[in-house]
């Protein structure tokens, strides 16, 4: 526990360019760096379009309710309803804020320090933007990827005794799923807002089944290697079952 | 649209305003010339990425061009940022990464940089000799980015600047979604008459325009000619023409025929107190126009003046918000709007920049 008190973690954001898609952890209360770029202790991350912070322990946060002890989710965090909200209903449960401007601002100022950080109220999660150029375009870039983290971080309740896979989940899974009704339409993939409904319908289920993809390909009327594919087809969806059977002790996917 | 521009020197019939003291500053200093300098021969300047690729270079030569802005730009290291609080390397960077965007057609040239010795074209929208130039003039001469690619990214909007229009800021994007709050459930302020005083490249009226009913309109006054054919232009690539009219004039002035009508007033106003303008950041200090940014000895000249004008030309109901240097003027704005002008105005507040400062002033015409 000592651990949790110490550790902040939060992934922090990189100005330079061409490096602006990459994960980088920042130990902020572990050590007293002497500049600002060695905050950041690069992880080995694959380039993922999306950036998180996480203020809170080294476990995962509330609101992250897998146990290892049981399979069944004990609370419904309404992910599914976060997600359903209109961009302006998410940002009112949201606060944003940005890289502090030092000095009065406003017309004084040409900086172009338009980077957005956004905190979803309700769960603690939070998304930033940085390299677009405009301010909005950021906090719209920073609502999407915000949508992601709540994808992938807060779970549904799932009941395993009666489970069929909901239809956002359908529209994700390849067409040879055996339990995909044929009227179901094309795959849909990860550049799809849609993508993110089936994704945290899919985590949702693998949680349930504590990892196991072998499981959870069951459920989906799939082979175990299909399904590895479709996880690993996404960097985030990778990412987030890898942590969750590191935390099970079993092999990453690869 | 219609471009009218109506006499700007006229300082007979101020009776609308009664704040006697300021008067001698209603007029700015270069309010005499406008009027010889007008329209027909301001031709706004094209924005790069606007521009045709009818340039070219090899990827060798891009490449070498690249890697000199790239040591240029590390050079300064925080230089500027110790001298006026200017920018750094990194902002710098991002900026070449930006003049790169808007000045290369192919954006797939980008991942050839650093590979090979591929001697095919790459179509550019300025030559190789005026890239140089132009991250020369950024770097030396501190010519502010947003001139130097001749564009601005505001909002969901990419506005053309050029120098003698002011850039406008990211603070003053949430004059636009305070606005659509309001608007969003009075139809009366959607789909009524607007004004943005000094509204430069034309970004609130644009921005505003967009968010009206079919039947809101904005009129967008200023006083600098260029800035009003950059703001023509501006309307003109959003097509909103027959949602913004542009009229040349002192804030109310060429607003006399809609006076009680306005369903709302926007404004940016000078603000920055005038000892303030030569300590400003070089970028803004040598290079934007001072007509745009100094508001007099406090500030707070034309935010009065706006305010006394505010008063006679809102409609009953009518929305204002303006924007200030922060918490001070703010402050000392809303009880000038409580106390002098008292029984006036209706639920004046004070809300906070995305940095926390408190930046614009809002209220309602009783």
């Amino acid at each position: 526990m000592a651990s949790q008190s110490v550790w902040k973690w939060c992934v922090g954001m990189r100005m330079s360019l061409g490096h602006s898609s990459s994960y980088y952890y920042n130990s902020s209360r572990c050590s007293s760096p002497s500049s600002p770029s060695s905050l950041f202790l690069k992880a080995s991350r694959p380039a993922s379009p999306l950036r998180i912070t996480r203020r809170g322990t080294m476990r995962w946060r509330q609101g992250y309710t897998y146990t290892t002890t049981s399979n069944k989710v004990v609370e419904n965090w309404k992910g599914k309803e976060y997600l359903e909200l209109t961009d302006q209903e998410l940002m009112k449960q949201c606060e944003m804020d940005t890289f502090k401007a030092s000095g009065p601002g406003g017309q004084h100022r040409n900086k172009r320090e338009s980077a957005v950080r956004i905190k979803h109220l309700p769960t603690g999660l939070i998304a930033q933007a940085v390299e677009d150029r405009s301010q909005h375009m950021n906090r719209a870039s920073a609502l999407a990827r915000l949508r992601t983290v709540l994808a992938l971080r807060v779970r549904n309740n799932v009941d395993l005794e009666d489970y069929s896979p909901p239809p956002e989940l359908l529209r994700i899974l390849p067409l040879k799923s055996t339990v995909r009704p044929s009227d179901t339409g094309p795959q849909i993939g990860h550049n799809n807002p849609k993508f993110r409904f089936g994704l945290q319908a899919l985590l949702d289920l693998i949680f349930a089944v504590e990892g196991s993809v072998s499981e959870a390909a069951k459920f989906l009327g799939l082979s175990t290697g299909a399904l590895s594919r479709l996880i690993l087809s996404d960097d985030s969806l990778r990412k987030t079952v890898n942590e969750l059977r590191a935390s099970k002790g079993m092999k990453p996917l690869k | 649209m219609r471009l009218s521009f109506t006499s700007a020197c006229c300082p007979s019939n101020f009776s609308i305003f009664t704040k006697p003291s300021l008067c001698t500053n209603l007029h700015r200093t270069v309010c005499s010339s406008s009027l010889s300098s007008l329209p027909t021969s301001l031709k706004p300047q094209v924005p790069l990425f606007l521009r045709p690729p009818v340039h070219s270079a090899t990827v060798p030569d891009l490449r070498n061009w690249h890697d000199w802005a790239k040591n240029l730009a590390s050079s300064v290291g925080t230089r500027f940022q110790d001298s006026d609080n200017g920018p750094d390397s990194s902002l710098l960077s991002r900026e070449l990464k930006w003049l790169m965007e808007d000045a290369i057609e192919d954006h797939s040239v980008f991942s050839q940089l650093g590979i090979g010795n591929n001697q095919t074209n790459v179509r550019l929208k300025a030559g190789i000799e005026e890239l140089y130039n132009l991250w020369k003039q950024r770097i030396e001469e501190r010519r502010p980015f947003q001139y130097v690619v001749g564009c601005e990214h505001w909002r969901d909007l990419v506005l053309s600047v050029q120098e003698g229009v002011l850039i406008p800021r990211p603070e003053t994007e949430h004059i636009v979604d305070l606005v659509a709050d309001v608007v969003s459930d009075d139809e009366g302020l959607r789909e009524g008459l607007w004004a943005d005083l000094g509204t430069g490249s034309g970004a609130l009226a644009i921005a505003i325009g967009r968010i009206l009913g079919s039947c809101g309109t904005v009129i967008a006054t200023d006083l600098s000619p260029i800035a009003l054919s950059a703001a023509a232009f501006n309307v003109r690539r959003y097509g909103l023409q027959d949602a913004i009219e542009l009229r040349q004039g002192s804030w109310f002035e060429p607003l006399k025929d809609v006076e009680g009508k306005l369903a709302g007033i926007v404004s940016n106003p000078p603000y920055i107190p005038s000892d303030n303008i030569p300590g400003l950041q070089a970028e803004v200090g040598r290079h934007e126009p001072r007509l745009a940014l100094d508001g007099g000895l406090s500030g707070m000249d034309y935010l009065f003046h706006i305010c006394n004008g505010a008063a006679s030309m809102l409609k009953p109901g009518g929305f204002f918000i303006f924007e200030t240097n922060g918490e001070q003027q703010c402050k000392c704005l809303v009880k000038y709007l409580g106390n002098d002008m008292r029984g006036s105005f209706r639920s004046l507040d004070i809300v906070s920049d995305f940095a926390g400062i408190q930046r614009f002033v809002t209220g309602f015409r009783q």
